[in-house]
């Protein structure tokens, strides 16, 4: 088609829409050239001029109505039609303010609960890692049927590097915190060593300086740091002159290399863990010492960026091959694979599943306020009858009253969405501070284009959802019977009440299903706090040390200065018990298991005995209220010159020596033990699990900390101070003693062992409390739409009831129907809603703990609970029921 | 009087293309011209008409201009625009096409 008549047609389109009235005008002289023809004509054959002129006009019809279908024929009537619907519409919106305020408000806290639950998704879930290509990045693991995900040694790793052909780079690392001291107190870095070219990998590239090569890994030239954009800025001034200054690391002399750029996010760890995102203040280089062919330790954590088109699965595949080969030049590792897991499923992890389960819920709480308004734009029809009655009698088809009354219907949905989006603005930031301390990327969640769109979108979703049945319902009731009518109701109201009766069923079975879930997370939440931790927490104080291995060179250094705090500690008031440990509950586990032997077992083929192995000075089991089962805790005699003694927890005894008392029984660390390497079993204390969500607890064993061969946990060690009272006036006390031993040592993470069970509680709390806030919304929502039917009908049978009364009936027997009504209805919304709750609870089975998804306590509870609440919607009704006047009811007769 | 709505549907088209195909043409004019080539047998009425010539010039086949008639009046006037010309010939054949068949079988049976 020729360019021209597209302009044409475009050129007349535009005026039809936008200069109407000249159209209109135009259209006017048409017709009157075409009457004045007509007349000419009439008075040509003879006619008189009054009837030329009556007869022209009989013959041209009405006007308006060819000036309606011409305009039809223009195809621009939509656009009109819009704008006079969206005017319509807001008159009578204005015309109902209170109408308009309530339903906004309802819509309003639906969809800013999504938009809310979606921004966290969207930073959470949705957003891009801030890293070059991260779909390309992996976690790489060792893995076994016992432990899924295991870091590896380092010089398996090195193998790794050297042979894989399906990484671009490869690289490792491994929490290992520093103290950097300069003018005024030393400060703690929470910092990492990591392998040459780990920035390679995430594809970040240092703002200053450079990052490590493989020279820096050689043994002795581990000296060199990078630091982060915040620690550069807080600890350096931001210097520009940076990069090659001498700085005092753990007391030794080190040199920056580089500065990282802002927004260097860490990619999190297991170990040790720091939290995604900006938690790492330094990184220093990994070097590669000891023995290569000693490759019984394993504590790097592994990050790789594939080659481009190689697929995760195939370097995965590739890692398995390497494996046995590595494992033949070294021995061992029968039962372990290679895992690659993507960054992003391993930085999401479980909080996927918990998100998608709150969109869900919120998702269930907006087709409520759905279904409660599409009820009240029902019971508003019914009001509205006359006005739709005259205006299909006037000519206005049935699809026009339809369009009219969605653009309604849209209109204050999208003033819901407003109201949405403000409602959000508040609830992310209630979000973000009741989110767990560890959730991952929470400050890439903020209200920003895409939950504007989304809000829209749901906006109008919600518009079409409740304003689509109300619209056809009314627009379907036939002109004379809504005027003849009048005053009284429609006969058509049966159908009508039906109607609404199902969108209640539908709410009460959506709001049970919310129910059941709430009800679930809170059985589980309540277990969580009854169970028992297996420690005491109440008045307890904790926090770390670290001893630099340059200052402390052996051992026994170490131990002496462990030695002094303890015995200064001990002696001081308030203090009940003070203990050191290689660790705290609940704060992170060391998957390192050693390997032993026991004396007169053997271990199956191919496998080791292991337990998770710590240390402990004679009180730490006291302070932290950890209680003895059998046998005695250490003393300050278990030391070096004493015979080699450790404590085991009750699950390692029950898993080693099942049918045997373990007191009194043996292990080594050695393959070939001498008579002086056994170490007897002299306490069994009770379990500690890894997390209070553990399914069970570890097999586990402690040395006496003055029985350690080795400076454990690379020289961090972690106080516990039991007191009489209000533990947190210990800190100072703790600092003191702490700096009259050595003024140079940061006494860090200082926290109340209380405020360490409940962040592990943080999660669980979170979970039980949006998803209980929703229900609440539901059931409060549910009972209202409740309340509107029941009251409807009541009302509608206000005459009948009078009647029954007069005959004789009791009030009683009034208030049995009107709650035989409420009762139906909330029986078939349990009943929906339970069966639909016992298929939908799975998805939670991940996010409870010890309740069963179908627990019959908690549907049975939500199934009482919906009927008080249903019964008590029907009260107010039922006593309007009982008002009703025989004597009035009978004069209409 | 048979109205277009008797007429086998868009055959008022045909009807006002063909009448425009000679020279442009007010809706007056249109009306007249069919009724007078049908004898009287085709009778259009103004609200068939004009809702069909708006419908036209909004597909591009007819164009409106505002002249003067003889009598010294402004009327509108339409022509066929070069889609218009197309359209008649396409919708002439359909309609030859149309009328032998429908003759066809009036003969036979």
């Amino acid at each position: 088609m020729e360019p021209g008549r597209w302009w044409n047609l475009a050129r007349m389109r535009f005026s039809s829409l936008v200069r109407r009235g000249r159209v209109d005008e135009e259209l006017d002289k048409e017709l009157r050239f075409h009457l004045d023809q007509q007349i000419e004509e009439n008075l040509a054959a003879g006619m008189p001029l009054s009837e030329a002129r009556f007869a022209a006009m009989r013959r041209l019809g009405g006007v308006a109505q060819i000036q309606e279908e011409c305009r039809d024929m223009r195809r621009m009537n939509y656009a009109h039609d819009l704008v006079q619907d969206l005017r319509y519409a807001a008159r009578t919106l204005v015309k109902e303010r209170g109408f308009a305020a309530l339903v906004a408000l309802t819509l309003g806290l639906g969809i800013g609960a999504n938009s809310a639950i979606f921004s966290v998704i969207d930073g959470v879930l949705l957003k891009k890692l801030p890293y070059r290509q991260p779909d390309r990045i992996v976690r790489v693991f060792f893995s076994s049927n016992t432990y899924p995900k295991f870091p590896l040694n380092p010089f398996d790793f090195r193998d790794f590097r050297t042979r894989s052909r399906s990484f671009q780079a490869l690289a490792a690392f491994t929490r290992s915190d520093v103290q950097l001291s300069g003018s005024g107190e030393p400060v703690r870095l929470a910092a990492f060593r990591v392998t040459a070219g780990y920035f390679d990998v995430l594809g970040v590239t240092p703002a200053l300086g450079r990052e490590f090569d493989q020279s820096d890994e050689v043994p002795g030239n581990g000296n060199a740091l990078i630091l982060s954009d915040r620690t550069w800025r807080s600890e350096f001034g931001a210097a520009p002159d940076i990069i090659g200054r001498k700085i005092t690391l753990d007391s030794q002399p080190a040199t920056v290399v580089g500065v990282m750029p802002p927004g260097t996010e860490h990619p999190g760890n297991s170990y040790h863990a720091l939290p995604y995102g900006n938690s790492v203040d330094a990184w220093r280089p990994f070097t590669f010492e000891g023995d290569p062919n000693d490759r019984g330790s394993h504590f790097l954590e592994v990050i790789g960026r594939l080659k481009p088109g190689v697929p995760r699965a195939q370097a995965q595949a590739e890692l398995n091959t390497l494996l046995p080969q590595i494992a033949s030049e070294h021995g061992g590792y029968r039962g372990w694979h290679m895992l690659a897991v993507e960054l992003y499923r391993e930085i999401v992890g479980a909080n996927e599943r918990l998100l998608l389960v709150l969109l869900g819920a919120v998702g269930l709480v907006l087709m409520i306020a759905c279904a409660n308004v599409a009820n009240l734009l029902m019971a508003r029809a019914t009001a509205r009858q006359r006005e739709i009655a005259v205006r299909s009698a006037l000519g206005a088809r049935q699809s026009r009253l339809v369009r009219q009354m969605l653009t309604e219907s849209l209109l204050i949905a999208l003033a819901g969405g407003a109201l949405g989006l403000v409602f959000a603005a508040g609830g992310v930031k209630a979000l973000v501070s009741l989110l767990p301390a560890d959730f991952p990327r929470v400050d890439s969640i903020h209200v920003n284009a895409a939950v504007l769109g989304f809000t829209l979108l749901v906006a109008l979703a919600a518009g079409f959802a409740f304003g689509l049945v109300p619209a056809l319902e009314a627009a379907r009731a036939y002109p004379q019977q809504g005027l003849r009518e009048g005053a009284r109701g429609s006969t058509d109201t049966g159908l009508h009440l039906r109607l609404r009766s199902v969108l209640v069923v539908a709410e009460v079975s959506l709001a049970s299903i919310l129910l059941a879930g709430a009800g679930l997370m809170l059985r589980s939440f309540v277990n969580l706090l009854r169970m028992d931790p297996g420690f005491r927490p109440e008045h307890v104080l904790t926090a770390d040390l670290t001893l630099p291995i340059t200052e402390y060179k052996t051992p026994a250094a170490a131990r002496a200065f462990e030695d002094s705090l303890i015995t200064n500690l001990s002696s001081a008031p308030a203090v009940k018990y003070a203990g050191i440990g290689t660790d705290l509950p609940w704060t992170g586990y060391d998957e390192n298991i050693g390997g032993f032997t026991i004396e007169g077992k053997n271990p199956p083929p191919g496998e080791e005995f292991h337990g998770r192995y710590h240390a402990a000075t004679p009180d730490y089991f006291r302070a932290l209220g950890i209680p003895l089962e059998r046998g005695r805790f250490f003393t300050k005699a278990d030391n070096q010159g004493a015979p080699q003694v450790m404590i085991i927890n009750s699950t390692m005894a029950r898993f080693y020596w099942p049918r045997r008392d373990a007191l009194g029984a043996r292990i080594a660390f050695s393959d070939t033990p001498k008579e002086k390497d056994w170490m007897t079993v002299v306490g069994i204390v009770g379990d500690v699990k890894d997390t209070p969500t553990s399914r069970g607890a570890e097999p586990a064993f402690w040395w006496p900390a003055l029985q350690v061969p080795f400076v454990m946990n690379n020289g961090v060690m972690s106080v516990a101070i039991r007191s009489d009272s209000d533990a947190s006036q210990l800190a100072n006390v703790l600092r003191r003693e702490v700096h009259h031993l050595d003024p140079a040592l940061a006494v860090y993470d200082l926290r109340l062992l209380d405020q360490i069970t409940d962040a592990n509680l943080a999660s669980a709390r979170f979970a039980f409390f949006l998803v209980g806030l929703f229900a609440t919304l539901a059931v409060g929502l549910a009972a209202v739409g409740t309340y509107g039917v029941i009251a409807y009908s009541v009302g509608r049978r206000n005459h009948e009831f009078g009647l029954r009364m007069a005959l004789g009936a009791s009030r009683w027997d009034v208030v049995r129907l009107v709650f035989r009504r409420g009762v139906t209805l909330a029986a078939v919304g349990v009943t929906v809603g339970l069966l639909a709750g016992l298929g939908l609870a799975r998805v939670l089975r991940s996010l409870i703990y010890e309740v069963s998804p179908a627990d019959p306590l908690t549907f049975g509870a939500v199934a009482l609970l919906v009927f008080s609440v249903a019964a008590l919607a029907c009260y107010l009704p039922a006593r309007r029921a009982t008002e009703a006047d025989p004597m009035t009811a009978l004069r209409a007769e | 009087m048979s109205k277009p709505s008797d007429l086998i549907q868009g055959t008022l088209d045909l009807l006002i293309l063909k009448t425009l195909s000679l020279e442009p043409k007010h809706g007056w004019a249109i009306a007249k011209r069919i009724e007078q080539v049908s004898h009287e047998a085709l009778q259009i009425t103004q609200g068939a008409l004009y809702p069909a010539l708006h419908r036209l010039e909004h597909q591009g086949w007819i164009r409106a201009r505002w002249r003067t008639t003889e009598t010294g009046r402004e009327a509108k006037f339409y022509e066929l625009t070069r889609a218009g010309r197309v359209q008649l010939e396409k919708e002439l054949a359909e309609w030859e096409r149309l009328s032998n068949a429908v003759g066809l079988i009036v003969r036979m049976v």
